[in-house]
């Protein structure tokens, strides 16, 4: 109960445990720390309310409070050989404790930092990743979590009292200096992730140059071309295809596959995008099909533009996927089409038509699902069809609406949307290996922005 | 971080505990009373209300970074004002949303189906009339080819106004009429009749002053969008297209109705908000970073001062003065 302490007046000059500071490295090892990216508290004796922009994180039995921390590990390349998770105790009266916490993984990596109650609190339902002891005020405490954190990621940390004498941390909100962080040291480098590329994105070519941009990422990048729909503006007009895609993603045509959006359809049947592709875009009736990479990846192309070729339970085209998954046998699926069921874009809603492809392909256990039509990015953590997360045979689901298309902002964030970026074109890069894939997602040039991990097929 | 402003910011945190111990019951109880949401303590005083990732909350308007309450209400737009709550619900398939008409204890009292994208909404100062915004085709004002559809709900008669398209028009003096009339961002004055809004006809988008029980507008100037009235009636707070063209963005900008000078706000990101005054002299807006998050600002109406973020993690704000 900080609310209530006396103020000390202690010098402002924080005092770093020197045992504490640099951790034992080999030879070729790079340490990377990462502050912490949200962080909040909750409190059970004022169960709807919100602490996360103040600046101060509490750990208590009486009340009970719990803290919540996540942080994003990006642009670690090399096998991860420790990682530590170091918190500051306040610098007042009373955040001294005899027991610092006890701290565990959590599934849930999406929680909100400035909606985030005792009421709707995330379960810490991970593994126990470590306990802090008797903690003073104004000190540095660290956790190894390299059991935890793997790699590139998204990581969540849940902390725990079982003593009626709380300690109190400081929050990123305090500052740079006392923000809890991830010290990430890693080993040699690994080669690069062997595999099948395919790469692409949707809502592509106009009069702008956005399409230019993701273009020359193509020029850079071998395998085969995939996009997601919307591949011109306004009207998937043939005069649109030649004028704004053929010469920019049209110097790759010939390795596309490509996936029909809804301003393809503005132009009746979408002939101007099946006269463009030809056989490429499958059956001009149907516009689904599938395709296989190297013996280990089935690629399922569906046409969500439901109005004119039906995506529900029964339809021909859902028939159709179900055989499909039914006669493939390479261990790994991936699945693409133009309307995202899962989004957190302000501009389009989560897209209920397409559910019955996702039910069809978690039902055999696909791996992911690439979509657009919300011009942004946007990468979910692996779900089930309600958008529930599951490790098991959940599904990641990507909406890469950044070819080219001026960009759209976001409204509510989805629960398990794990990376999220709206002002940067860019492709995403699959690496197909045996048993997993690998995304990258490549910024125009110029700009930083990107999101990359791996994860295995079911 | 020193550890002087690590004491004042837990002083003021101390001071809205003593509120919160003193004056719970004396002021209004924001959710505490809400059906849907467990019981919990109100914040205390003048406090602030927001959307925290869609979720209604409240702040105290003297620590916004401090405790926030936050209720189960989602809404992809909200605004209050007096004894009035308003919330546009999160647009659901085929672009079906609600606006909810709720008292500060949030229990409903109204609800009307609307169809479009939510994007502005208003109360107005009395309470009594409900004002907003939807897409109904396109979704950025920063494009053209867009439709929106402004509608006023008068919580009092219960008389729906779904669209201003069927008001008669003046323009520079003379009745006009177009097909590719727009009209968005409505704001009323405290008569609970006149109001300004945007009217984009011809290339152009016009601030337009209506009277609602006339069903008539009239342009008042061209080059405002989202108009916002001061609380005591003299000025605009609006969004400026730079240049003119909307494409390169918006600067937040005041009008004084009476002389027409124009002062251009110490916020020079661009704002793509309706946005709401504090006081006489302060705006309040949101912006987006390019992860999602929102974040709700202040600025002085006058030109002067640097922008403050205000409350983090939150948009759609109204003051709610008590």
């Amino acid at each position: 109960m900080f609310l209530n302490r006396a103020i000390t007046t202690v010098s402002a000059t924080a005092i770093v445990l020197a045992a504490l500071s640099a951790p034992e490295v080999t030879a070729n090892a790079a340490t990377a720390t990462f502050a912490a990216v949200a962080d909040t508290y909750v409190d059970n004796s004022a169960t709807g309310t919100n602490y996360g922009a103040s600046g101060q994180l509490g750990v208590d039995n009486s009340p009970i409070k719990r803290m919540f921390l996540r942080f994003t590990v990006s642009g670690v390349s090399g096998t991860v050989s420790s990682v530590k998770l170091r918190v500051h105790t306040d610098n007042v009266s009373g955040a001294e404790s005899g027991s610092g916490g006890t701290f565990r993984a959590m599934s849930n990596t999406t929680w909100s930092e400035t909606g985030t109650t005792w009421n709707n609190q995330p379960a810490i339902d991970g593994a126990t990743l470590g306990s802090i002891g008797a903690v003073t005020a104004n000190s540095w405490y660290e956790i190894d979590v390299t059991s935890y954190v793997k790699g590139n990621g998204t990581y969540s940390i849940g902390v725990t009292s079982t003593s009626t004498d709380g300690a109190d941390y400081d929050s990123r909100e305090s500052g740079s200096s006392t923000a809890p962080q991830l010290v990430v040291t890693t080993g040699t480098t690994t080669p690069p992730p062997a595999g099948d590329v395919l790469v692409g994105a949707g809502d592509i070519a106009d009069s702008g140059s956005g399409d230019s941009a993701t273009a020359a990422l193509l020029d850079n990048i071998p395998g085969t071309v995939f996009t997601l729909g919307d591949n011109v503006y306004s009207n998937g007009t043939a005069s649109e295809f030649a004028n704004y895609y053929a010469p920019t993603w049209g110097r790759h045509k010939a390795r596309t596959r490509p996936v029909p959006g809804n301003h393809d359809y503005n132009t009746s049947g979408a002939s101007g995008y099946y006269g463009y592709f030809g056989s490429s875009a499958g059956d001009p009736v149907k516009g689904y099909y599938s395709y296989n990479i190297g013996s280990n990846w089935h690629v399922i192309v569906l046409n969500s533009n439901c109005s004119a070729v039906s995506c529900a339970s029964g339809s021909a085209q859902v028939n159709w996927l179900r055989s499909d998954l039914a006669a493939n046998n390479r261990p790994c699926t991936v699945a693409m089409w133009h309307h995202p069921r899962y989004t957190s874009g302000a501009n389009h809603a989560p897209n209920t038509s397409v559910a019955p492809f996702v039910q069809a392909l978690y039902e055999a256990d696909a791996d992911l699902i690439l979509t657009g039509h919300n011009h942004q990015y946007e990468r979910f953590a692996p779900i089930n069809p309600s958008n529930q997360r599951d490790d098991a045979r959940g599904m990641r689901h990507f909406v890469i609406g950044s070819g080219g298309a001026g960009h759209y902002g976001f409204g509510t964030i989805l629960p398990n949307s794990e990376a999220r970026n709206s002002d940067t074109y860019g492709v995403l890069k699959l690496t197909l290996s045996a048993s997993s894939y690998t995304w990258q997602f490549v910024p125009q040039a110029g700009k930083t922005y990107t999101d990359s991990g791996t994860t295995n097929c079911h | 971080m020193s550890s002087l402003s690590r004491r004042a910011r837990l002083l003021v945190t101390i001071v809205a505990a003593v509120l919160l111990a003193g004056f719970a019951t004396g002021y209004a109880v924001l959710g505490r009373h809400h059906p849907r949401q467990a019981s919990t303590g109100p914040v205390p005083g003048p406090a602030l209300m927001v959307l925290s990732n869609g979720q209604l909350s409240t702040v105290a308007a003297a620590d916004p970074r401090g405790p926030r309450e936050v209720t189960e209400v989602a809404c992809d737009r909200v605004h209050a004002a007096a004894a009035t709550v308003a919330c546009l619900e999160p647009v659901g398939a085929l672009s079906a949303t609600r606006l909810v008409v709720m008292d500060q204890r949030l229990h409903e009292r109204q609800r009307v189906p609307l169809t479009g994208f939510p994007n502005r909404l208003r109360v107005s100062p009395s309470g009594r009339m409900v004002a907003w915004t939807l897409f109904l085709d396109g979704h950025s004002y920063a494009t053209t080819g867009f439709a929106t559809q402004a509608g006023v709900l008068d919580t009092r008669t219960g008389k729906l106004v779904t669209s201003l398209e069927d008001f008669a028009i003046t323009r520079d003096g003379r009745p006009y009429r177009n097909v590719d009339a727009n009209y968005w961002g409505i704001t009323f004055a405290a008569d609970d009749n006149r109001f300004y809004a945007t009217l984009s006809t011809d290339g152009h988008r016009y601030l337009v002053e209506g009277d609602l029980a006339a069903k008539t507008v009239r342009t008042v100037r061209d080059n405002v969008e989202c108009p916002s009235l001061s609380p005591d009636g003299t000025r605009i707070a609006y969004k400026s297209a730079v240049d003119g063209d909307p494409a390169k963005g918006w600067r937040l900008s005041v009008l004084d109705l009476a002389s027409g000078t124009i002062n251009p706000t110490a916020e020079t990101r661009s704002v793509d908000d309706q946005a709401v005054w504090l006081d006489d002299r302060t705006l309040a807006y949101a912006l987006q970073t390019s992860d999602g998050t929102n974040d709700t600002w202040s600025v002085a109406a006058d030109g002067t001062g640097a922008p403050r973020l205000l409350v983090p993690g939150a948009n759609s704000p109204s003051p709610l003065r008590r």
